[in-house]
């Protein structure tokens, strides 16, 4: 599989003009995530104050990663939208454009966006909310985008592979889905807060070990590889299958005709 | 003349529903090769065959020689598309859309190939408008321009005039001719705009339920209808011309005491028109529809009824 440059540097030139001139955009993805830390850093302030406790940290430290996993989802899915909204996706796949290019580009551009605003947010907490998701560590923070963004890249690519076979008419799922991983991961709360079932539905998520090592390095920054390791080989599995079922549902979308279905 | 497309066998079932049914066909270099049927008759599913969006149940297609399947990347850099169904992006400019495609497909010194290609359409003026902010013929015009943005040496087009005023369509057709002299393009063609097709196809594919019921040019197959129109104006006896045409047996109506409207074939016309001045109906004013494209279009549709 050859990735060509000027294939992705047309994709990434398109996200770069449109997150620019789309309000949407700006909101959904800067907007969004400044009033979430604004919010919750209050929120957590106010509760921190209160009682003097680590456990409101919990609820930020998870709201301040969880951006990592939307912004990365949001762009993946969100963008393959724009283009069928516009009725555009059809010039693009009439180019010479491989779908793993497509991919790419997309994965790129969540990335960038979300290293964008995860580093804005993350400066806002401190300096206005006193709370230093860098006291974590550097390294901690990499192992953790790492397994967050290869999470939200799975989701993204499994999102757009039910819109490209489904169409537009299951398209709130790609502002929505994501948000059930929220209880399934632990995202704000320790995993045994949930019922035993979801526990052990919870520790078959990768980002759950994230969130737990993010929970933890807030009184002991130690890096804890046991559960980066756990959480990047059932990412790298997760990855590869909804690669397969993309290619799945795209290849079914050509041949059922609903490639074309969703444009018009 | 060799063929720069060349579809073998081609179908597409959805279920069990066949929507194109083993059609084969060429495309020369030069040639405008036109789509024509009725709604439902397959162009649209050929053409999105022909561009890789929609796979085939069987058949083969071949661009410049080489399997379509097996490389298709190289195909479809030299080849394009432009259909008033599609839009480009409509919430980035004109210039911003042109750009994306230029570096999508490649192009060396895109900007100056934009310049030329918005300075050959005259629609400079427009680049940095949004796209969502033109017209719907300045968007036709702009996806032609985008279909041309890498130098294309085939160019599927479908529909392109479809929704468009009868105006704006004859500048577009007329473009579409310049550019087919300049640049010595290969196109692909549906409309159902038959006048379209007669002006600009050098040859028709005549689909009807996913086959090809009819492959010609314009004349030939507007030479497939025998019957042409008369419409004669006269001064005379009505009763003397209608018992010359039953005798002939000859499709008539009165339009009223001095117009009529007669189908015959053609080669019979003069001896009508002879026989009706022997029999003292002095004709003032004659006028022969020849059959067109359209006739043809519609023998087709009633066979079908």
């Amino acid at each position: 599989m050859k990735l060509h440059l000027h294939t992705i540097k047309a994709i990434l030139l398109q996200e770069f003009y449109m997150t620019k001139r789309s309000l949407e955009i700006i909101v959904d993805v800067f907007y969004f995530s400044v009033v979430t830390v604004v919010v919750y850093g209050l929120t957590t302030s106010y509760f921190t104050r209160q009682s003097n406790q680590i456990y409101p940290h919990y609820l930020y430290v998870g709201l301040l990663l969880w951006e990592i996993i939307r912004i990365n989802q949001y762009t993946l899915s969100v963008g393959a939208l724009w283009n069928i909204w516009s009725h555009n996706l059809t010039n693009m796949f009439v180019g010479p454009l491989s779908i793993a290019e497509y991919l790419f580009s997309y994965m790129f551009s969540g990335l960038f966006k979300s290293i964008i605003v995860f580093v804005g947010i993350s400066l806002m907490a401190k300096y206005l909310f006193q709370f230093d998701i860098f006291s974590l560590g550097w390294i901690n923070l990499t192992t953790f985008y790492i397994n967050l963004t290869i999470f939200s890249w799975t989701t993204g690519i499994l999102i757009l592979g039910l819109i490209f076979k489904y169409g537009t008419r299951i398209q709130s799922i790609a502002w929505g889905l994501v948000f059930i991983f929220q209880p399934l991961t632990a995202s704000f709360f320790p995993v045994d807060a949930l019922p035993p079932l979801l526990q052990k539905v919870a520790y078959f998520m990768p980002p759950t070990y994230v969130f737990e090592a993010a929970r933890a390095g807030l009184t002991n920054p130690l890096v804890d590889w046991h559960s980066f390791w756990i959480s990047l080989g059932l990412n790298v599995v997760y990855f590869a299958l909804s690669i397969w079922y993309f290619n799945a549902m795209f290849n079914s979308s050509k041949m059922n005709g609903q490639f074309v279905k969703n444009e018009s | 003349m060799n063929s720069i497309l060349q579809v073998s066998n081609l179908s597409k079932r959805f279920g069990t529903f066949t929507a194109v049914d083993n059609i084969s066909f060429s495309l020369k270099k030069g040639e405008v090769l036109g789509l024509l049927g009725p709604n439902g008759a397959g162009k649209s599913t050929t053409i999105q065959m022909l561009l890789g969006i929609t796979t085939q149940s069987s058949g083969a297609i071949s661009y410049f020689g080489k399997d379509f399947d097996k490389y298709k990347r190289e195909s479809l850099q030299r080849i394009n598309f432009a259909s008033s169904f599609n839009s480009l992006q409509g919430k980035i400019s004109v210039l911003e859309n042109l750009l994306v495609f230029a570096l999508l497909y490649d192009v060396k010194n895109p900007m100056a190939k934009i310049k030329e290609l918005l300075t050959y359409f005259e629609m400079e003026d427009l680049k940095d408008k949004e796209y969502w902010d033109l017209s719907s013929g300045q968007r036709t015009r702009i996806n032609i321009v985008k279909s041309l943005i890498n130098d294309p040496e085939i160019i599927l087009m479908d529909e392109p005039t479809a929704s468009l005023d009868p105006d704006i369509a004859d500048k577009l057709i007329s473009l579409i001719e310049r550019l087919r002299e300049n640049k010595n393009l290969s196109i692909i063609y549906t409309s159902h705009d038959m006048d379209e097709v007669s002006r600009l196809c050098d040859r028709v594919v005549f689909l009807d339920q996913g086959k090809i019921v009819a492959e010609d040019t314009p004349l030939g197959l507007t030479k497939r209808i025998k019957n042409a129109r008369l419409q004669l104006t006269f001064d005379g006896k009505k009763s003397d011309l209608e018992k010359l045409l039953k005798t002939d047996k000859l499709k008539y109506q009165f339009i009223n005491d001095y117009v009529v409207h007669i189908v015959a074939k053609e080669k019979e016309i003069p001896t009508i028109i002879f026989k009706a001045s022997e029999a003292g109906v002095w004709i003032t004013d004659i006028e022969v529809s020849k059959p067109t494209l359209e006739d043809f279009f519609l023998q087709i549709a009633r066979i079908k009824k």
